[in-house]
C-alpha cells in the first residue's frame, strides 16, 4: 500500500491543478483549448477519485473514477471538438458582463466567502477535517467559477463548457463531502451527456456561420430586421 | 406493477410514432398515451391503497402517494386536451413551413417521452431520482421549444436549459447536503423521501436552512420565481402555443412540487422558523415584478406567461403560511391554475395563429375585430382571464380567496401589499382586453385579413377546461376534497 501521507501530498497538488485549470477556464479567448483544459480538469478529478479510493477503498469511488474518465474526458471533449470544428469558431472574445481580470479576483473572493459559509454549515459533521473541507471548498468554488463563466460568455458553445465545469465542481463536493450512492452519479452522467449533446446542435444554430442555416432563417423572415439594422 | 404499466404504454407509443409517417396517427397516439395514463391514475385513486409501495419489487426508489398522484392527474388531464389541441395545431405549422415535416417524429417522440418522464419524477420517492427526471423533464421541453428552429427559438430554449439547469446543479448540491444531514443522524445516508419525512424533526437545522436554501435556488427556476424567472416569458411565448400550455400547466408544478416535497421536511424542524419568511419575500417578490411586467405587456402570450408568474408567487406565500389550511388551498390553486391557464394558452394560441406579427413572435399582436374572427378564442380569453385573476365561481376564486384570509391572520400589512399586486396583475389583463379586444373595423371599409380556418380539434379543449372549472368551481366536489386533506395529511402539516 502506498503511504497515506504521500497520497494526501498527491490530492492537495491535484487541488492545485484543478483551481488553474478553472482559473484558464475563466481567463483564456481561445476556445479550443478550453476544450482540452477541460479535459484535463476532468482527468485532474479521475485523479483525486483514484487516490480517495487507494485511502479508503471504497468501490464506488473507483466506479466514478472510470466513468468520468470515460465520458469527461473522452468523449465529451471529442463530440465538442467535432462540433468546434465543424462551426468554425476559434475565438470567443465576446463577454457579456465580466472581463476576464474581474472574473478571477472575484472568484478569489468567492473562494474565501465559501471557505467562511461552509465552517459554520458543516459544524460537526465528519466533513470537517482538513482536507475534506478544503475538497468541499473547492467544488463549491468550482462550480460557482463554472457559473460564471455561463453567465458571462456568449458563444453558447463557451456556456455549455461552464456548464460542464460547474458539474465538475458538484462532483468533486459529492467526493468529499458525502459517499453518494453510484447510481446516481451515473445517472447524472447521462443527464449531462443529453444535455452536452442538445445543447451543442442547438448552437450549431446560433454559433454557425453554415450557408444553408442562414436560408433557413430567411424563410421564416427572421434575418431580415437585423439585416436591417446592420 | 403499476409503474410497469405506465412505462409499456409509453414504449408502445413510441414503437407507432416511430412506425407511422402519418401526423393523424401520431398524434392518435399521444392522445390516447395521455388517457391512457389518467386512466391508470383514476384507478390507483380509486381501487388502490394509497400510498401504493409495493408495486416494484422491494423498491425504495419509487411510490404513489396522493400528492404524487394528484399532480399525475393533472398532467395527464393537460397532456390530453393539448394532444388533441396539437392534431389542428401542428397541421397548420406543417401547412405554413415553420415546422419541418422532418421534425414532426421529433416533435412526438418528444411529446410522448416527456409525458412519461412527468409521471416518474411524480412518482419518484428518491429526491435524487426526482431530480434526474426534472433535469431530463427540462432538456425534453427544451428540445420541444426549439422545434420551429427558428432562431429566436433556439435562443430562447437555450436561454432556458442553462438558467434551469444551472440552478438545478445547486439543488444538487442541496441534496447531498440533505443525504449528509441524514447521515449524521440517522448513521446511513438516504434521500429516501418517506425515511426522511419519518426521521425530520431530528435534523440538524443549521444544515437543513443551507440545503433547503441551495435545493430552493434550483426548484425556483424551474417553477420561474423570481429572480429566475427571467427564461419563462420568453420561452413560454415562442413555443407553439400547444407546448406553452404544458410548461406552464404541467412543468411549473415539477418546480414547486420539489419545493413542497422538501419544504414538508423542512416544516418539521426548527428552521422553518427562518426558511417560512424567506419564501414568502421570494413569493411576494414574483408576484410584484410579475404585476408589473403584465402592465405594459402587449404581446399575449408573454402576458399570459407573466401571469403564470404571478400565480407562482401566489403558491410560495400559500406555503410560507405553513397552516394546514393554507397548504389545502395551495393545493387546491395549482389544480385551478393549471387548468384555466392551459385553456388560455390555448385561446392564445388561436389568437397568436390569426393575429401574429411577421417578424417575432413577442413582438405586439396587432389584434382586430377579434370577436368577428375568432368568437371563440375571444370568449376564451375573456372567461379565462376572469378565471386566472380569480373571478367567481371560478376555483381560483376560492384558492385566492382562502390563502389571502390565511395571510391576513399572519399579517395584515403584507396582505394589503399582495392584494394591492394582485389588483395590478387583474388590471393588466383587463387594460389588455379592453384596448385589444375594442379594435374595430368600420363596416364597409375593406379588411385585408384573412381569416384563419380554426380547426374543431382547436376549439374543443377550451370549451372542455372552462366547462371542467366551472363545474369544480360551483360543486367544489366532496371526493377532491377529501382526497386533499389526505394530501395535507401525508404532508404532516
Amino acid at each position: 500500500m502506498i503511504d497515506t501521507a504521500i497520497v494526501v501530498g498527491i490530492i492537495r497538488i491535484l487541488f492545485v491543478c484543478i483551481i488553474i485549470t478553472a482559473a484558464y477556464i475563466i481567463s483564456t479567448r481561445n476556445l479550443l483549448s478550453v476544450v482540452s483544459v477541460y479535459a484535463l480538469q476532468s482527468l485532474t478529478l479521475v485523479g483525486i477519485a483514484l487516490a480517495l479510493w487507494s485511502l479508503e477503498g471504497s468501490l464506488v469511488l473507483l466506479a466514478i473514477a472510470v466513468v468520468t474518465f470515460v465520458s469527461k474526458v473522452i468523449i465529451i471533449p471529442y463530440f465538442i471538438a467535432t462540433i468546434q470544428e465543424k462551426i468554425r469558431i476559434k475565438r470567443d472574445i465576446e463577454f457579456h458582463y465580466l472581463n476576464p481580470t474581474t472574473s478571477l479576483l472575484i472568484s478569489m473572493a468567492l473562494m474565501l466567502v465559501i471557505y467562511m459559509a461552509l465552517v459554520h454549515i458543516l459544524e460537526g459533521t465528519p466533513a470537517r477535517e482538513s482536507l475534506f473541507f478544503f475538497g468541499a471548498v473547492l467544488g463549491i468554488s468550482l462550480m460557482l467559477m463554472g457559473m460564471m463563466v455561463t453567465f458571462s460568455r456568449k458563444r453558447a458553445i463557451t456556456k455549455v463548457l461552464g456548464f460542464l465545469s460547474m458539474e465538475n465542481g458538484v462532483l468533486l463536493f459529492g467526493m468529499f463531502v458525502t459517499e453518494l450512492p453510484f447510481i446516481i452519479e451515473f445517472l447524472i452522467i447521462i443527464d449531462l451527456i443529453i444535455l452536452v449533446i442538445l445543447t451543442t446542435i442547438l448552437s450549431v444554430g446560433i454559433d454557425s456561420t453554415l450557408e444553408d442555416y442562414h436560408k433557413r432563417l430567411h424563410r421564416f423572415h427572421l434575418l431580415e430586421e437585423e439585416e436591417e439594422v446592420s | 406493477m403499476i409503474l410497469i404499466a405506465f412505462m409499456l404504454v409509453s414504449v408502445l407509443s413510441l414503437i407507432i410514432i416511430a412506425a407511422t409517417r402519418n401526423h393523424r396517427q401520431m398524434n392518435t397516439v399521444c392522445i390516447s398515451q395521455a388517457l391512457l395514463f389518467a386512466t391508470l391514475a383514476v384507478y390507483i385513486a380509486l381501487f388502490q391503497q394509497v400510498p401504493v409501495v409495493s408495486f416494484l419489487v422491494g423498491s425504495q426508489y419509487f411510490f404513489i402517494d396522493h400528492l404524487g398522484l394528484f399532480e399525475v392527474l393533472i398532467a395527464t388531464i393537460i397532456f390530453a386536451c393539448a394532444a388533441v389541441y396539437a392534431r389542428g395545431y401542428v397541421e397548420g405549422l406543417l401547412e405554413s413551413g415553420e415546422l419541418e415535416k422532418g421534425s414532426l417524429k421529433l416533435f412526438y417522440v418528444a411529446w410522448v417521452l416527456l409525458l412519461m418522464v412527468i409521471v416518474l419524477a411524480f412518482l419518484s420517492d428518491n429526491l435524487a431520482l426526482f431530480w434526474i427526471f426534472a433535469e431530463l423533464t427540462t432538456i425534453i421541453s427544451a428540445m420541444l421549444i426549439a422545434i420551429l428552429s427558428a432562431r429566436e427559438n433556439i435562443d430562447a430554449a437555450i436561454k432556458y436549459i442553462f438558467v434551469a439547469s444551472v440552478s438545478m446543479l445547486f439543488a444538487f448540491v442541496g441534496f447531498i447536503f440533505l443525504f449528509e444531514i441524514s447521515r449524521v443522524y440517522l448513521g446511513t445516508g438516504t434521500l429516501n423521501w418517506t425515511v426522511l419525512m419519518q426521521h425530520a424533526a431530528g435534523f440538524s437545522p443549521g444544515m437543513m436552512i443551507a440545503s433547503f436554501t441551495l435545493v430552493f435556488i434550483g426548484f425556483a427556476a424551474k417553477s420561474g420565481i423570481f429572480p429566475f424567472h427571467t427564461w419563462l416569458p420568453e420561452a413560454h411565448a415562442k413555443a407553439p402555443s400547444a407546448v406553452s400550455a404544458i410548461l406552464s400547466g404541467v412543468l411549473l408544478n415539477v418546480g414547486i412540487y420539489g419545493i413542497i416535497r422538501v419544504y414538508a421536511i423542512v416544516h418539521q424542524t426548527t428552521a422553518v422558523a427562518t426558511i417560512a419568511p424567506m419564501i414568502a419575500v421570494f413569493g411576494i417578490l414574483t408576484i410584484g415584478i410579475a404585476a408589473l411586467s403584465m402592465l405594459p405587456q402587449k404581446n399575449l402570450k408573454k402576458l399570459v406567461a407573466f401571469s403564470s408568474v404571478e400565480n407562482m408567487g401566489i403558491m410560495l406565500v400559500g406555503l410560507a403560511i405553513s397552516t394546514p389550511v393554507a397548504l389545502f388551498w395551495v393545493l387546491f390553486h395549482i389544480m385551478a391554475h393549471s387548468l384555466t391557464k392551459a385553456s388560455l394558452f390555448f385561446s392564445a394560441g388561436i389568437l397568436h395563429r390569426q393575429f401574429r406579427s411577421r417578424f417575432s413572435s413577442d413582438a405586439a399582436d396587432e389584434i382586430r375585430d377579434v370577436f368577428r374572427l375568432q368568437p371563440l378564442a375571444a370568449w376564451g380569453i375573456l372567461l379565462g382571464g376572469l378565471a386566472i385573476i380569480g373571478m367567481p365561481p371560478f376555483p381560483i376564486f376560492f384558492s385566492e380567496f382562502f390563502i389571502m384570509l390565511q395571510l391576513g391572520a399572519v399579517s395584515l400589512e403584507v396582505l394589503a401589499v399582495v392584494l394591492v399586486l394582485l389588483f395590478i396583475a387583474a388590471a393588466a389583463l383587463g387594460y389588455f382586453v379592453l384596448t385589444s379586444f375594442t379594435q374595430v373595423t368600420e363596416p364597409g371599409t375593406p379588411s385585408d385579413i384573412i381569416p384563419y380556418q380554426t380547426p374543431v380539434s382547436m376549439k374543443v379543449p377550451i370549451v372542455i377546461l372552462l366547462a371542467l372549472l366551472v363545474v369544480i368551481g360551483i360543486t367544489l366536489p366532496a371526493g377532491g376534497m377529501a382526497f386533499l386533506n389526505q394530501i395535507v395529511m401525508e404532508l404532516k402539516f
